[in-house]
């Protein structure tokens, strides 16, 4: 095993309270480098076709890269499992300093398969692996939960992941709190966890990621360093963070605005750098290794809701919690986002069924509960719902828990025509209809309704270019390869495993020159397309396996049904001809057959057809 | 550029804690180079992360005018550096005890799993890679006992 990489991964097994170790095999690094790589294959190869995602044999996996734990600038971890809420592939990526822990404790990954026949947490301390009580943490907030196990375990320093109750009580769209307080947010993975009884992983790790040529290591990171100090987006990320992208998507018309209803709020600026800046931010905040520090910390001091901590409230955040409700105060969406945070719910996910539900509500979906007026901009009912939904301690909450999709079939009736998901995951906060590509981009994520798998938004609607050509934003011709080519970079650099605003700035050149520099294996600049090619076909042919239905390939249908009343790209909505002449165009450049089948060709010559399947060496 | 010893009581490093993101960088290349790897538990200097990430605190080798870890070495192996008035350890004298390490007031002393040896902050011979590498300036090196406005 070159430096730069551990060698093994920790397996747990909560059913038989066993470890052990096992060693990555050459054929898996040399192939899939890590992250998003190793995460797709050992979710292929562990579970058995249509497994129950709540079931013991759903892995919870949480991956490292080769130049995580390292100084190389900007890396992150993933958690990797079959979602509950999409039923396909998993893999949810988080900064802060838990993953760079698993290395120092001598792993590149956790593998924890099992159920627990009471709540437990896992203690990992180096070799030493502890299946811990945790009944006294059973219902505990994820950061109460955290300062508990620290306090526990007599060591301030310890990473840990933890669920709160919405990730106890099944949340299909809970997430896992990430050292600290960064959040593995979407798909579920936190209902995972808690299906298996597992509160929280603790992690503390001696050892040293170690490095085959530090001096060219240093060069690579010094280059990495001045490529983001050169980088406009960096910049601006070290300013504002993600929040300045909001009055971006409000001027450009890709703002959710009421349930994705409208384009454009009119208070946006409230909820961006602008209004943050001003009620919330006091400091900036970095995850482990990384100089851009886009976190904005601070304290909603002063209002109804005064007296709280608060992260910048992101992007994502901001618009689905924040103009998607129809909702304009600062620090009330700070509010509401903290309690997702707290009781361990995706904000983003969450803001969509609010919104989702405020819409029923005010179309008659749904009558408002005792005293709560179900109604966009109301933050008291907002507040209400995430409650219910956390605790499922009523009929409504039941019904939300489960995510938009299930929510609007069991409401019956053309509730579906406002359910904003694809494949089941709430969609994230740009809505496409100005922005073709953006569209085939939601259309074709490998989770379900996801922007980070490729987002050609910011330059569709900036008149931006691609290849030395100027991109329309509503042209569907050439959209295909254009995404097919960002979907693949970024899964080939999820393998390592980047932050997405470090790649920004780095170069993929410098990449390779990092992991030159850190395996003493050569690598190129190249390599990562086809890296991410190969993953796009390994994570299709799982969604397919486990039922995916090439048909979903689609928007939800108020993108196709209802023009867009504001903005830029006032009036337009998709056709159907359109995502077809895109879906069509993506499947072929894809080798994919006409009915979303990669073919045995495509297979052999992306170079998964002849991997070996991974083994797991006890049962 | 490397400081030299200016003034009787030497150099040492100091923490603007505003500055510092918790991002750990600065242990991370100290780690590399006093241990052979990267961990930011074996680094010579360490931030204390408080109230939900709102405040960063680096804690320092303050290069100790009564220096505990000088004081309970058993076998004389730190002293100050001629260079840069730092206390450094001697590592063919040190035998890798760890007293040094357990009684540091600041707890910033770490262990060399494959010297065998204690490791603490000795200014990087003057010219620090913690400060050099530090993306916001949040530590700096001063001339203890310099002219005060």
């Amino acid at each position: 095993m070159p430096k730069a990489y551990m060698g093994k991964f920790l397996f747990v097994d909560l059913n038989s309270r066993t470890s052990w170790t096992q060693e990555v095999p050459e054929w898996m690094r040399l192939n899939l480098m890590g992250g998003k790589g190793f995460g797709a294959k050992l979710l292929t190869d562990l579970i058995p076709a249509g497994c129950d995602p709540f079931g013991p044999e759903n892995p919870l996996m949480v991956m490292t890269g080769p130049l995580t734990g390292t100084s190389a600038p900007s890396m992150r971890g993933c958690v990797v499992t079959k979602s509950p809420l999409t039923g396909t592939f998993l893999d949810s990526y988080f900064g802060g300093y838990f993953s760079p822990e698993i290395k120092y404790a001598g792993y590149d990954g956790l593998i924890i398969l099992g159920q627990a026949q009471e709540p437990v947490y896992l203690w990992i301390d180096d070799e030493t692996i502890e299946v811990r009580p945790a009944k006294h943490l059973w219902g505990q907030d994820a950061l109460e939960a955290n300062e508990s196990i620290k306090t526990e375990l007599k060591d301030q320093t310890v990473k840990i992941l933890s669920i709160g109750p919405a990730g106890e009580n099944g949340v299909l769209y809970s997430l896992i709190s990430c050292e600290y307080n960064r959040q593995a947010g979407r798909g579920g993975a936190g209902a995972v966890m808690g299906s298996k009884q597992l509160k929280a992983i603790a992690v503390r790790g001696s050892q040293t990621v170690t490095i085959q040529d530090s001096d060219a290591f240093r060069r690579a990171v010094l280059q990495a360093n001045t490529e983001l100090e050169q980088s406009e987006d960096v910049q601006a990320m070290r300013d504002g963070g993600t929040a300045p992208a909001v009055d971006f998507a409000n001027e450009t018309g890709l703002l959710p605005c009421r349930n994705f209803q409208d384009g454009t709020f009119e208070q946006a600026s409230n909820l961006s750098d602008v209004g943050q800046s001003k009620h919330l931010w006091l400091s900036s905040a970095a995850c482990m290794g990384c100089p851009i520090r886009c976190s904005k910390m601070g304290a909603v001091r002063t209002g109804k809701y005064a007296g709280f901590i608060t992260d910048i409230v992101e992007y994502e955040s901001a618009a689905l919690m924040g103009s998607n409700l129809g909702i304009a105060d600062v620090r009330a969406v700070a509010h509401l986002v903290k309690l997702c945070d707290r009781f361990g719910m995706d904000s983003m996910s969450t803001g969509g069924v609010i919104g989702f539900a405020m819409e029923a509500g005010e179309r008659g979906f749904i009558e408002s509960p005792n005293g709560i007026t179900l109604e966009f901009g109301n933050v008291q009912a907002a507040e209400y719902l995430i409650r219910s939904i956390a605790f499922v301690d009523n009929d409504l909450g039941k019904i939300l828990a489960q995510g938009v999709k299930r929510a609007a079939a069991a409401l019956g009736g053309d509730a579906s025509a406002f359910a904003q998901h694809v494949k089941g995951l709430e969609s994230p906060a740009w809505g496409p209809r100005g922005a073709a590509g953006t569209g085939l981009a939601f259309m074709t994520a490998d989770r379900g309704g996801c922007h980070q798998r490729g987002l050609p938004a910011p330059l569709e609607v900036t008149g931006g270019e691609w290849e030395g050509k100027p991109v329309q934003a509503l042209a569907v011709e050439g959209k295909a390869a254009m995404l097919i080519s960002m979907q693949n970079y970024l899964a080939g650099t999820d393998t390592l495993v980047k932050c997405d605003f470090g790649g920004f700035g780095i170069q993929p050149e410098t990449y390779a020159a990092l992991l030159t520099a850190a395996t003493g294996e050569t690598h190129f600049a190249e390599e990562f397309d086809q890296l991410g090619e190969r993953i796009w076909n390994l994570t299709r042919q799982f969604n397919l396996r486990e039922g995916l239905d090439p048909a979903d390939d689609t928007l939800p249908k108020r993108f196709i049904q209802d023009p867009l009343p504001s903005g830029p790209f006032k009036g337009h909505h998709f056709s159907v001809q359109d995502m077809a002449y895109m879906v069509k165009d993506y499947y072929a450049l894809r080798g994919w057959d006409e009915t979303g089948q990669p073919t045995t060709e495509t297979l052999k010559q992306v170079g998964v057809q002849d991997l070996p399947v991974f083994e797991k060496k006890r049962h | 550029m490397p400081q030299t010893l200016q003034a009787s009581q030497g150099l040492r490093l100091i923490a603007h804690f505003d500055l510092c993101t918790g991002c750990e960088i600065c242990q991370l290349v100290c780690s590399e180079r006093l241990c052979g790897g990267f961990n930011p538990r074996l680094a010579a200097l360490r931030i204390e992360h408080k109230r939900e990430n709102l405040v960063h605190e680096p804690i320092l080798c303050e290069q100790c005018q009564n220096p505990f870890c000088q004081n309970v070495c058993p076998v004389q192996a730190i002293g100050p550096d001629e260079g840069t008035g730092a206390r450094v350890i001697d590592p063919d004298t040190c035998i890798g005890c760890g007293l040094c390490a357990k009684y540091c007031p600041r707890q910033v002393i770490a262990y060399n799993k494959q010297t065998g040896k204690s490791v603490k902050c000795d200014l990087c011979n003057g010219d620090p890679l913690c400060v050099r590498a530090c993306p916001t300036g949040a530590l700096e090196l001063i001339v203890q006992g310099g002219e005060h406005a």
